[in-house]
């Protein structure tokens, strides 16, 4: 189960992410995430992939169903990643597209401190819009803030 | 266009401080997905990556030497795409020293003094590169329809 800490990193301040699968010979793939949503179970999670970062998606979760999700809000660094298995892929609903757009406004404010002349429609495009919807049963949690605890596994928690 | 070598527009790229996003696979096939500081230009077909505290990155590349990086171009409105080779690991040297300066001068504009610390410079080989042009801006999508997916 994703705890509520973690969840609320992701609804309320959590601005990029990116999702990592792999084919049948091993070699890794990335594909960018504009958004993010949590299942009302806090055990799936759907993340929104943009159409240029669609290909060998699909056809690797059908063949192996491993999907890793990096999560971070910039520039705070706070990061997590969510590791888990394919449950399915389906259009863009009206809803998700909302979500997405919430990010897009986020991830912007964070980055015009750092960008004050970039053009805002470069900014804006760094978060696409969605072109699909891949759900996944969230099955490990990994913090990966910069840091000594980088890496650590947060859920299951490792037994001492 | 995908080519083999890294061209000189990617230069200015690997050089714009925005952290690149680096997906690599365990020999057991679990996907990992990092974020990383700095990709550095060795030269035309070969980049390294700074080693700092991904573990299992590290591991991985070491079971099965495939990566991918994905850089972030904001001035060129497109994603770069690598596909490398892990070749081999350096703990001194040229550019174990060009990447050390440069890592300290990420951690101390974003404020992590301290916390990024190179421990080796990791050279890979260039498979395959690819520009990915940023879809034109027109607006928040809730303003148009929601598109379809697969």
């Amino acid at each position: 189960m994703i705890p509520g800490k973690i969840i609320r990193f992701l609804e309320q301040y959590a601005n990029v992410a990116f999702a990592g699968t792999r084919d049948r010979d091993l070699v890794p793939y990335g594909h960018r995430v504009c958004g993010w949503s949590v299942g009302a179970d806090q055990r799936t999670m759907t993340a929104f992939i943009p159409e240029e970062f669609r290909p060998k998606l699909i056809e690797s979760l059908q063949e192996n169903g491993e999907l890793a999700v990096t999560v971070e809000e910039f520039p705070s660094h706070e990061t997590y990643q969510f590791k888990g298995r394919y449950i399915r892929d389906r259009d863009v609903l009206h809803d998700d597209v909302e979500i997405v757009d919430r990010i897009r406004r986020r991830f912007v404010r964070s980055l015009r401190p750092l960008m004050a002349h970039a053009p805002e429609e470069a900014l804006n495009a760094f978060v696409a819009k969605p072109s699909l919807a891949v759900e996944f049963e969230v099955l490990e949690i990994y913090l990966q803030t910069p840091g000594p605890g980088a890496g650590s596994r947060l859920i299951p928690p490792i037994e001492k | 266009m995908r080519l083999t070598h890294l061209p000189p527009e990617i230069r200015p790229v690997l050089e714009n401080g925005i952290p690149a996003v680096m997906v690599t696979c365990s020999a057991d096939g679990t996907p990992n997905t990092t974020v990383i500081s700095q990709v550095y230009y060795v030269d035309e077909t070969h980049a390294a990556l700074s080693f700092q505290f991904f573990s299992k990155t590290i591991r991985n590349v070491r079971e099965n030497p495939r990566a991918y990086v994905c850089l972030a171009d904001l001035r060129g409105h497109a994603s770069w795409v690598l596909q490398l080779e892990f070749q081999r690991s350096e703990t001194e040297g040229p550019v174990f020293d060009t990447m050390d300066m440069q890592i300290e001068a990420i951690a101390s504009m974003t404020g992590m003094s301290g916390i990024f610390k190179l421990r080796a410079a990791d050279i890979y080989r260039v498979l395959s590169v690819e520009k990915l042009p940023y879809p034109t801006w027109t607006g928040a999508s809730s303003d148009d329809q929601a598109s379809t997916g697969a």
